[in-house]
């Protein structure tokens, strides 16, 4: 479920960052650190607005969605696995209408979603998710780009908490952030062999970056 | 074996979480639970307040709390049941290990362990598997009236990575009580 296993070399690496006495963060995590003023950041990724932080989150839920509909409307997953998932999509939806209500606020347009498979196959390669909606296999191949872009959206949301000073913003955003936690370890529990332990295999979920 | 420290073999302590103690240094690196294949990283010093510190000093304690109903409970359980438990047992001792260094890194100190913690009195599997339904869910809902009080965002966000695994272990709890294992589209700590 995972990616790429880093190597040793990369583990011992990112270790020894520790031992310098000083809070290593991710590149996007310094930007917001900047962004408050209580750090200085040497990163050339420029901070974007709340407005902006929710425009994203909203595409992104809204290509989660499509992809749900389409596996859940096709035939692909056996009648066991689609009764479970089904209520996700339904989950999607009221994450995007949560977010709308705060980008609307802020005076912020909602972004469109795709409008046909071949958009939402190059919003997937623009988020590396593996898979392609049409091209998909079996039930395995379903889930596995369902649980990657779950992953991803994840990972939008840890970003978010960093960047987002909103209190309110911040409640909802970690509501829906454990919500995909909770749909991604349903997905793995739907995998072949997938048991709870297999279905949580980490201490830490910080989705994909 | 896995202790408070968050260490249970090295490829795990550097692989496991995404804040560790070293050096007295607070770090977060890449990203412990799916990796981020992005290993760019700043190094930024940034405190902690008063309310940060005791903040995480009570996630500590609940998490703590939490680590002993598992144990508590784990014997109840049916031997499937058991080997997901213990999985889950890990993590949330990986929980405090976070925790207590996050502590310790924010120029806190741990507090030490209470003698004894209230966790009910159990007595079969579905008793521990509700003691321990309740416990998480408690700790959700607590999660999410502390972390919007948390101030620096990487903090806020370390935390977060906490509390999406209790909502996981909710949803995994729920699954062997034959409940929906999501029931609405915000996780609330609502039982």
């Amino acid at each position: 479920m995972s990616g790429r296993v880093p190597t040793r070399r990369e583990l011992l690496g990112a270790g020894a960052a520790g031992t310098a006495g000083l809070l290593t963060l991710p590149a996007a995590a310094t930007a917001a650190i900047s962004t408050n003023g209580t750090a200085t950041s040497g990163t050339s990724e420029a901070p974007i607005s709340e407005t902006q932080r929710l425009q994203r989150l909203v595409g992104l839920e809204l290509l989660l969605l499509y992809c749900y509909r389409y596996v859940l409307g096709s035939s692909i997953l056996d009648s066991r696995t689609r009764r479970r998932l089904s209520p996700f999509a339904d989950h999607e939806r009221a994450h995007i209408a949560a977010l709308e209500t705060h980008l609307k606020a802020r005076g912020g347009v909602a972004p469109s979603g795709p409008d046909s498979t071949k958009t939402a196959n190059r919003y997937l390669a623009n988020r590396n998710v593996a898979g392609r909606l049409g091209q998909l296999k079996g039930s395995q191949d379903a889930l596995n780009l369902l649980l990657r872009l779950e992953q991803v959206t994840i990972g939008a949301y840890f970003v978010a908490l960093i960047e987002v000073d909103d209190t309110k913003l911040i409640s909802l955003v970690c509501q829906i952030m454990a919500n995909e936690a909770q749909h991604d370890a349903v997905i793995g529990l739907s995998m072949p062999k997938g048991t709870p332990a297999r279905a949580v295999p980490y201490g830490l979920v910080q989705g994909l970056q | 074996m896995v202790t408070e420290d968050g260490a249970s073999s090295r490829r795990a302590l550097l692989t496991g979480t995404g804040t560790a103690l070293a050096g007295g240094a607070l770090v977060l690196v890449g990203c412990g639970a799916v990796s981020s294949d992005k290993k760019t990283v700043k190094k930024t010093p940034v405190a902690l307040s008063h309310q940060d510190i005791a903040i995480l000093e009570r996630a500590l304690d609940l998490e703590r709390r939490t680590v002993n109903a598992y144990l508590a409970c784990i014997p109840l359980l049916t031997r499937p049941q058991r080997k997901a438990f213990r999985q889950f047992l890990k993590e949330e001792l990986q929980h405090t290990g976070e925790l207590a260094s996050l502590i310790t890194a924010g120029g806190g100190t741990p507090p030490p362990r209470a003698d004894s913690y209230a966790i009910g009195h159990p007595t079969d599997g579905p008793g521990a598997l509700a003691v321990i339904h309740s416990l998480e869910a408690l700790q959700i809902s607590s999660y999410l009236d502390w972390i919007p009080r948390l101030s620096p965002g990487a903090v806020r966000a370390a935390v977060a990575s906490v509390l999406t695994v209790d909502s996981q272990h909710l949803a995994m709890c729920r699954v062997m009580q034959g409940q929906d294992p999501v029931p609405g589209p915000f996780v609330t700590g609502a039982a």
